[in-house]
């Protein structure tokens, strides 16, 4: 018998095992112990010196790290004892649907061949211990005697009929989330972490998928039913423009004589903040952008910047906590490095807006993605991303109040949101704001047909490159041929043949920055202001 | 739940501070070290009221610091599972709401907050009944029941619930 179960030898015991224990008067043989109460546990507790090394290595350990004898509550405990040496104790978990389950039974089954095989002659009486344990365990009890010689498949068949039925009288709990390793619901200990960790509300919480699930269903009709969607703002570069003190330029030092007081942020734009070593500049409109939009909006801020500096960030755009109570996600807070995503949002992704200049870190998100232009503010920014040109504080310039990017968005945002909730048909629930975003986008370009000059590299192939997609998603078309439905010609040079096309045939012969342009404001945008130079060589020709 | 109890420690003081108020400063600096902590088997450490003893000093080879074993009385605060607690509510949000006791912190999810309370978003959100007359939000006062707790190094956690007879709201803060 024992060679139909290899697995006994070949698996590596841990020393414990092969030591000779005195036997506890109730674990007996094939007793089972039904622990329901912590009365139950103190008894065991009295056992568990070396029952804790069993346990530990054996059944319970992918459930539970450390040994504690309450986590034995609510579970079943089968000892198989013989000749006074502890051989098995398995304890059953409740929770059926772990996979580990299913293994663990299997196990036991070919353990439990084995060892009855050896040792049915062993008949240990195990009647007076039964005293206190209820009338459930012994009929069990009994039932399995009564089967002890059954064939293998028959075990393993009574273990789980055995499951089942404690699971129909025991209240499960499924652990949908822990604060702090308990669970949410029934406060046990819970070793394995499982789940997102919502560090943005609170270090220690963490929720399960389903709860997750859950959550986002009931809060996507609770604010379906107020006419709001979610969206989720970045900072840097997007709302605000931050750099270190030290990389403060000459021409910069005047600013630090121009901050405003942090008595009352709502009337500044420009601040010094000591403890995150860092000036911060507010994009024009924030705060008008930040009104509106929560209007129409639940509004998270996500950001790659520290926790600490966010909090910092989040109390300049929102002094009063009247958008953002505690929905300042930052880089600790996201699941995976270097990139944004909508699991630690409470949210259905068919609901969400993002706003952001980066879009890298929202690879999995795209379609919910509101490009920004970048604001760069500080000199430091410019240099980060390779611009030569001087920055705005050093022209001491700024955005525009009244057409700058955020102004420009908000009417992007409030237009999404009037689709959605008012021409968009069907369901509530089932509406996409994603297909809204699309639909609004495709308007920008219509009816524009784009012929491309010398703007891609002659290998690349032309319906991959970033221009040529992005003028398909503004809703333009893209085409390699002339002809006379070609509405503009892009180029960098208006020394091509096709610029000179176009010129002749008084076609739009505009830089590639207009697409570019476009794409930021949302809009077609006017093409004088994005003529094309010719070059040197062609000027001097003329001449 | 707290307790009066005597605890001992180790504590070690610069020779600047001998002199005649020796015993002050020692005094002085074990409640600068030892008020607010937290241990994992007596809890929290809220004051000291008084000092048993205080043993005989030693010299540290190579430092001129000398350790004095002070015994100290003291009154410590630690929660029990099943314990009836009264706690201020800090943070309302749709997963439940968070509660501290002094310096434990305690979350109440909404799983354990009586169905008849639905979580209301908004400027301040909150868990209000139907009728409107119960609201549980930021600054509000309530009593719960302790199902779970996790005494860390150096921080508390608790799992509550309002969802039992006697427990709930007991001060409101818009009321007043």
């Amino acid at each position: 018998m024992s060679s139909t179960c290899p697995r006994r030898h070949s698996r590596a015991f841990p020393p414990i095992l092969h030591r000779t224990l005195p036997l506890p008067s109730f674990f007996l043989r094939d007793s089972w112990f039904w622990i329901q109460d912590l009365e139950d546990v103190s008894l065991l507790s009295s056992r568990l010196e070396f029952f804790a090394d069993v346990v530990r290595w054996f059944w319970i350990k992918p459930r539970i790290g450390g040994f504690d004898p309450r986590l034995l509550k609510n579970k079943k405990i089968n000892c198989l004892l013989f000749s006074s040496t502890l051989s098995l104790v398995r304890v059953m978990s409740l929770a059926t649907n772990s996979p580990a389950h299913s293994s663990s039974s299997d196990d036991f089954a070919a353990f439990l061949a084995v060892d009855l095989d050896s040792h049915s002659s062993d008949s240990s009486p195990d009647e007076e211990t039964e005293g206190d344990n209820n009338a459930e365990s012994v009929r069990i009890k009994r039932r399995k005697v009564e089967k002890l010689e059954n064939s293998e498949e028959d075990i393993m068949h009574e273990v789980e009929e055995q499951s089942l039925e404690v699971l129909s009288k025991q209240q499960l709990c499924s652990h949908p989330g822990s604060f702090g390793n308990m669970c949410i619901i029934c406060g046990q200990r819970l070793d394995e972490e499982s789940g997102v960790t919502f560090g943005y509300i609170h270090k220690e919480l963490r929720l399960n998928n389903d709860e997750i699930n859950r959550m986002r269903n009931k809060e996507m009709k609770e604010l379906l039913q107020r006419k709001k969607l979610i969206l989720v703002l970045d900072l840097d570069h997007t709302l605000l423009n931050s750099t270190e003190l030290r990389y403060l330029t000459v021409e910069e030092e005047y600013l630090r004589s121009q901050t405003d007081s942090l008595d009352d942020v709502t009337k500044g734009s420009l601040f010094l903040l000591n403890s995150v070593h860092t000036m911060t500049k507010l994009r024009p409109f924030v705060h008008s952008f930040l009104k509106e939009a929560s209007k129409l909006f639940e509004m998270y801020i996500y950001t790659m910047g520290e926790r600490r500096y966010a909090f910092e960030m989040a109390k300049l755009l929102d002094p009063k906590k009247e958008y953002f109570s505690s929905k300042v996600i930052s880089r600790d807070d996201g699941t995976q490095k270097h990139q944004k995503g909508l699991d630690v949002v409470l949210g259905k992704e068919s609901a969400v807006l993002i706003l952001d200049d980066t879009e890298n870190a929202w690879t999995k998100h795209k379609e919910n993605l509101i490009l920004m232009e970048r604001y760069h503010f500080f000199a430091s920014s410019c240099r980060q991303f390779g611009f030569n040109c001087k920055s705005l504080s050093e022209l001491k310039n700024d955005e525009s109040e009244t057409d700058g990017a955020l102004t420009t968005i908000l009417k992007v945002l409030k237009q999404v949101h009037h689709m959605f909730f008012n021409e968009v048909s069907g369901d509530l629930v089932d509406r996409d704001v994603r297909q809204v975003l699309k639909t609004v986008r495709a308007e920008v370009l219509e009816g524009c047909k784009v012929v491309f000059s010398r703007v891609f590299p002659t290998k690349f192939q032309a319906e991959n490159h970033q221009l040529w997609k992005m003028v398909e998603q503004l809703g333009g078309t893209c085409s390699t041929e002339l002809d006379q439905s070609v509405t503009h010609v892009v180029a960098t040079d208006a020394g091509t043949e096709k610029s000179r096309w176009a010129l002749k045939e008084k076609k739009f012969l505009v830089h590639p920055r207009w697409i570019e342009a476009s794409n930021y404001f949302w809009k077609r945008q006017m093409e004088e202001n994005f003529t094309v130079e010719q070059t040197k060589v062609e000027q001097t020709k003329k001449q | 739940m707290f307790f009066h109890i005597v605890l001992e420690r180790n504590m070690q003081l610069h020779p600047r501070h001998f002199g005649r108020n020796l015993r002050e400063n020692l005094v002085s600096k074990l409640m600068k070290d030892v008020e607010g902590t937290c241990s994992g088997r007596h809890g929290f450490v809220v004051a000291i009221t008084g000092i048993e003893n205080i043993g005989k000093g030693l010299i540290r080879d190579g430092t001129g610091f000398v350790t004095f074993p002070v015994k100290y009385q003291c009154v410590v605060f630690r929660p029990f599972k099943g314990e009836i607690l009264e706690a201020v509510v800090t943070m309302v949000n749709k997963m439940g709401f968070f509660a501290e006791a002094g310096p434990v912190q305690i979350f109440v999810s909404n799983h354990l907050i009586p169905d008849d309370m639905e979580f209301q978003s908004g400027d301040v959100p909150n868990y209000t009944t139907s009728d409107g007359s119960v609201k549980i939000q930021k600054d509000s006062e309530v009593r719960l029941k302790i199902i779970g707790t996790r005494v860390d190094a150096t921080e508390i956690f608790c799992i509550g619930t309002i969802k039992d007879d006697f427990l709930g709201v007991i001060n409101d803060p818009s009321a007043a």
